[in-house]
């Protein structure tokens, strides 16, 4: 298994995170440090899009399948001009687009309304097998839970994507071992080899481990499918809330939210 | 020998198949034989894709969010109760469009028990917003409401009836969206939906030889359900039985009853399948026979409502 490193990245998203729950009084800061140095590497070094016009035929596809991570997404999705200063202030507010769950109906860039596990891995198979269908080379790109692993459709769609080669399609496991918590056998690389995928292992907080996966990722049209378990830390940066335990979604107080972003300066 | 609807399925398929390049058909390890044409004329776009529902809808919804004009189509329950998550957030909630064949509604497989039973259809996607619900009893009705609707921009149910009613409609009779009244009467309206529009009008025929003279309204398009004719024929009349292959609770029944109730000295009836599971093996006919839907329990239903 590979070594988590010590540092800590994108402490300035991790701030806008944090301030977000503050003012919108809701949120699970947890799981979205858990993935922000991947969805954030995606977004700067992987995936083709154009926010001024997300619906560009020729970008990437991205999925948040884990929809609780949401903020990971958001204030990438902010940084990169999808969507502006005040739809961040409406954060779970009446009028506002943003809620604790992605919704593709209201989200530029969001390709999804994720929330209910399970889901996002089977509507991203339908998006490769399209592309597919359409000679398209567009990549697919979905990112799981490791507790949404324990939903049987993940495995219903792995089994579909091998048996179509949709070589198109990475999945990203961040693999938090928080659904370890009800299901300790869990050997996440053993399984998905067992359903014929291409298995890479990493540090999910360390961008050259997922560069260089990436690399290695051939994205082809008719292949083998791809997934990246990426070791991870639920709460990563801030040790105190770190792992699966209260903070999953808790709400700092005045005292908690300065000793959290004492730790992110 | 006739034709089936289901043959009439791989026909339809075939037919746009042909002319449009974004038709992909999807099946759960059924109607595989008679799709083959298709699978051969329509290279690429033919999926016999796996015994796995839930992720078939979704994976249909994933074609239709670039573009192409998914067809699912499998056994009725586990297609809408199994997948209805499914339906409602990646289809549904999402606003996008696809198809959705279903067979082996209500009793259809009588004998292969309750796992294979599914009436209670009608009911659950009804709570779901961009949905439409046909259902066509006989070959030419798949193939024109297919037709009319299969591209309109919401999910459409098709839940092809195991039994044709048997009546001979012509093309130009079938518009999506608009009930037929096929026998005129004044005295009793008489609405049916899928195969049992053979048994209204074998009940009407029984009335009449009392001097009472139904009509009898047959409806394809469960959803958007045509309120005008019914309405129309309801307020001549003032009498109504609904007869139908869906339980009491949610069918098309609630749905007549909510578009008529305030047609003064409305008198109502429902024969459908009561709220409860059907237990029983038999035939079809047997099956129809123990719910209480036939000629004769139709009949009996309005005894009340007229003199001698």
């Amino acid at each position: 298994m590979t070594n988590i490193n010590n540092k800590t990245l994108n402490k300035d998203l991790r701030r806008k995170i944090v301030d977000m729950v503050i003012e919108g009084q809701d949120g699970h800061i947890p799981s979205a440090f858990s993935i922000l140095d991947l969805i954030t590497f995606l977004y700067r070094d992987i995936l083709k899009f154009n926010s001024k016009n997300p619906e560009w035929l020729e970008r990437d596809y991205f999925i948040l399948s884990k929809g609780h991570g949401c903020l990971a997404l958001y204030v990438n999705l902010h940084r990169h001009g999808f969507i502006t200063d005040n739809d961040i202030q409406m954060f779970c507010k009446q009028g506002g687009i943003l809620g604790e769950h992605p919704d593709r109906t209201k989200i530029p860039g969001a390709e999804a309304s994720t929330g209910s596990l399970g889901h996002g891995l089977s509507f991203s198979v339908g998006i490769a097998l399209g592309l597919k269908i359409q000679g398209k080379n567009n990549r697919m790109i979905t990112l799981l839970g490791d507790g949404e692993c324990q939903e049987g459709t993940v495995w219903e769609a792995a089994n579909v994507a091998r048996n179509r080669r949709l070589g198109n399609l990475c999945a990203i496991v961040d693999w938090n071992k928080s659904g370890m918590t009800l299901m300790p056998e869990d050997d996440m690389p053993k399984k998905w080899a067992a359903f014929g995928w291409n298995v890479e292992i990493i540090d999910g907080h360390n961008e050259k481990e997922m560069a260089q996966a990436f690399e290695r990722i051939e994205f082809k049209n008719d292949g083998i499918p791809s997934v990246i378990i990426a070791n991870t830390i639920k709460g990563k940066g801030v040790p105190f809330i770190e792992g699966h335990g209260k903070w999953h979604h808790r709400i700092p107080n005045q005292e908690e939210y300065k000793k959290i972003m004492g730790t992110l300066v | 020998m006739t034709k089936s609807t289901r043959q009439q399925f791989a026909d339809t398929m075939l037919e746009l198949g042909k002319e449009n390049n974004d038709l992909v058909v999807m099946v759960g390890d059924i109607g595989h034989g008679s799709l083959q044409p298709f699978a051969k004329a329509c290279p690429g776009r033919y999926y016999n894709i796996g015994i796995l529902e839930p992720t078939t809808v979704s994976l249909g919804a994933g074609l239709s969010a670039v573009g192409l004009c998914p067809v699912i189509h499998t056994i009725a329950p586990f297609l809408i109760e199994r997948s209805f998550e499914q339906i409602k957030l990646d289809f549904c909630y999402h606003g996008l469009a696809g198809n959705i064949v279903t067979v082996g509604s209500a009793f259809d497989y009588s004998n292969l028990g309750v796992t294979h039973h599914c009436y209670g259809d009608f009911a659950m996607l009804k709570t779901l917003q961009n949905t439409e619900i046909c259902f066509p009893a006989s070959p030419i009705e798949f193939d024109q409401l297919f037709k009319q609707s299969y591209q309109n921009n919401q999910l459409t149910v098709y839940r092809i009836a195991g039994q044709s009613h048997g009546i001979e409609f012509k093309s130009e009779d079938i518009v999506f969206g608009k009930a037929i009244c096929v026998q005129e009467g004044s005295d009793i309206t008489i609405v049916a939906t899928g195969s049992q529009l053979r048994t209204a009008l074998d009940a009407a025929e029984q009335l009449l030889s009392k001097k009472i003279k139904a009509e009898v309204i047959y409806v394809h398009t469960i959803r958007p359900l045509d309120n005008e004719l019914i309405r129309t024929s309801v307020k001549k009349t003032k009498k109504i039985v609904v007869i139908e292959e869906h339980m009491r609770s949610g069918g098309l029944g609630d749905d007549i009853l909510r578009a008529t109730y305030d047609i003064q000295d409305l008198k109502f009836h429902s024969i459908s399948i009561p709220d409860k599971f059907v237990t029983s093996y038999g035939s079809y006919d047997q099956l129809c026979e123990s719910c209480g839907i036939t000629p004769k329990a139709l009949i009996d239903s309005t005894k009340n409502w007229f003199d001698g």
